[in-house]
């Protein structure tokens, strides 16, 4: 499985162009599967410092998770005011509250502009770039959440700590190192 | 390795026992004080309502005495003025009991750490005295009975290991309590009962007696007196670095790590990853390697970070200064070692 659409100016995205590998998930705010993989991650970003870029990208299993459209939406307006991750760490620690009065809670905690907030969600805008997010996750082949990509390609293995800072390691090793400023 | 600090003969043994002291807490005051005037009340109340013996109909008491005013009242109160039967005195005997037992359970959880704590000590420091102050009931002025309840006593074989030694005195604060109220002597066992938490609190709060070196200079030396003093008063050798091992024992945690660093070349990268540790941990070991055979080699290090310094801190020194070769530093939870 390898990743159709590169990463570009429009992914939401930790960590410099430079690293020596970039790390991709497509998730669901609602999948507790991903809610599993969320503390895995903040640790492996940790462990790599400025070695790691993370990626994140919308895909919401709207059959079984009725909350998670919304809550990309809610990511996707918040990142409108510049605090989208603020919003994406606040979603994954509150995996339980995620209907809209929650939304609004949660917007109100990461200091955002409550009125624009809404408005921005009820706008078509942020459906359509959550709905192109998951397009170029079906194009890559994702079929469920969360699916990681390590610098392009799909990884397969546990979805464990130690496993994944292994895979990254090796990925970062064949890439080539950094060219020291 | 290294060690760093004072050294412990210059410490002042008060310095020393600050770590030692606890807190109770007002939350710990408030509710006792609290129980102690609801119990209290209650055990008035009860008395009143089920008092010992007939109380009969007392005469209206002279406006002056205060003791037949009292008495008169209760003989207004009681529901039996003829004698209350012997199974409500009991019932009454054994609540008043459990009244006042109950303070010290809470004491004997206050005091206890998770290794300490025995959680049988507690139902047994409850129930026990309920189960004297029956047997003083149904003893009561019988000499017969009291000898066959040495016999059956002796009959049972009770054989059970204390954790603590200290639990052996809840044991018997307990007994104390039953055979108090058996005997209708309420006052005494309110007063065994506040005595005792006061007590128990006191001693645990000032860990009276534990430190030695603490305790010999509060008793035996002049004020401000450091451990060396103590040592040639003793004639013993100074005490150890374990002297401070509980409260150094909470910081481990925060500060032993397992440290797992991915590299390109273990070799070349070893000595970069080992100038970082010289410098920001107190102590670290190498606690194994694998090589990297066309993946990332590994460096297992077993570090005790200084406390200036975090583990975040110490992981980002790590990635910068063992660039190129460092890739990531994690830390390891695996029980699978390299």
């Amino acid at each position: 499985m390898t990743l159709a659409t590169p990463v570009g100016a429009r992914d939401h995205v930790q960590g410099s162009a430079s690293a020596r590998v970039t790390l991709l998930e497509y998730g669901d705010y609602e999948c507790p599967g991903c809610g599993r993989a969320y503390p895995i991650i903040k640790a492996v970003q940790k462990a790599f410092g400025p070695n790691l870029r993370f990626v994140f990208r919308h895909f919401p299993l709207v059959t079984s998770h009725p909350h998670a459209v919304k809550a990309a939406e809610a990511a996707e307006a918040a990142d409108a005011q510049g605090k989208f991750w603020a919003m994406h760490d606040r979603l994954f620690e509150h995996q339980d509250a995620l209907d809209d009065m929650d939304l609004r809670r949660h917007a109100r905690k990461i200091g955002l502009d409550l009125e624009r907030f809404e408005q921005d969600l009820r706008g078509q805008a942020l459906q359509a770039r959550v709905r192109s997010d998951a397009e170029e996750g079906l194009r890559s082949g994702v079929n469920g959440t969360p699916t990681l990509f390590i610098n392009g390609v799909g990884y397969s293995g546990k979805l464990e700590r130690e496993a994944l800072v292994l895979a990254l390691a090796r990925a970062a090793l064949k890439a080539a190192p950094p060219v020291p400023a | 390795m290294k060690t760093e600090g004072k050294p412990m003969a210059t410490q002042s043994v008060h310095q020393l026992s600050e770590s030692a002291r606890r807190a109770i807490g007002r939350v710990t005051f408030v509710r006792l004080t609290i129980y102690y005037i609801c119990a209290g009340a209650v055990l008035l109340l009860i008395t009143g309502l089920f008092p010992q013996g007939a109380t009969g109909p007392a005469p209206p008491p002279a406006p002056t005495d205060m003791g037949g005013a009292l008495s008169w009242i209760r003989g207004q109160l009681s529901l039996f003025p003829h004698g209350t039967p012997v199974w409500v005195d009991a019932a009454v005997q054994m609540i008043s009991a459990m009244l006042l037992v109950l303070p010290m359970a809470f004491v004997y959880v206050r005091t206890r750490t998770r290794v300490k704590y025995d959680h049988s000590i507690i139902q047994t420091v409850i129930v026990l005295p309920i189960v004297v102050c029956a047997i003083l009931v149904v003893v009561r002025n019988s000499l017969a009975l009291a000898f066959s309840l040495a016999g059956i006593v002796a009959a049972v074989r009770f054989r059970n290991n204390l954790k603590e030694s200290g639990d052996a005195v809840y044991i018997f604060g307990s007994i104390g309590m039953g055979f108090a109220t058996g005997i209708h002597a309420l006052g005494v066992a309110a007063v065994l009962s506040v005595f005792f938490v006061v007590l128990e609190l006191a001693l645990w709060k000032f860990n009276f007696g534990a430190e030695f070196e603490h305790t010999f200079a509060r008793l035996c030396m002049p004020s401000g007196a450091d451990l060396a003093a103590i040592s040639s008063a003793t004639g013993e050798p100074l005490p150890s670095a374990n002297l401070k091992e509980e409260p150094e024992r909470e910081d481990d945690a925060a500060r032993n790590k397992l440290v797992r660093i991915y590299v390109d070349q273990v070799e070349q990268a070893r000595p970069l990853v080992e100038a970082v540790l010289e410098r920001d941990a107190k102590s670290y070991a190498l606690a194994g390697t694998r090589p990297s055979d066309g993946g990332p080699g590994i460096l297992e290090y077993r570090v005790r970070i200084r406390k200036r310094v975090d583990l975040d801190t110490l992981r980002e020194r790590l990635l910068r200064e063992g660039a190129p070769h460092v890739v990531a530093a994690d830390e390891s939870s695996s029980t699978e070692r390299l």
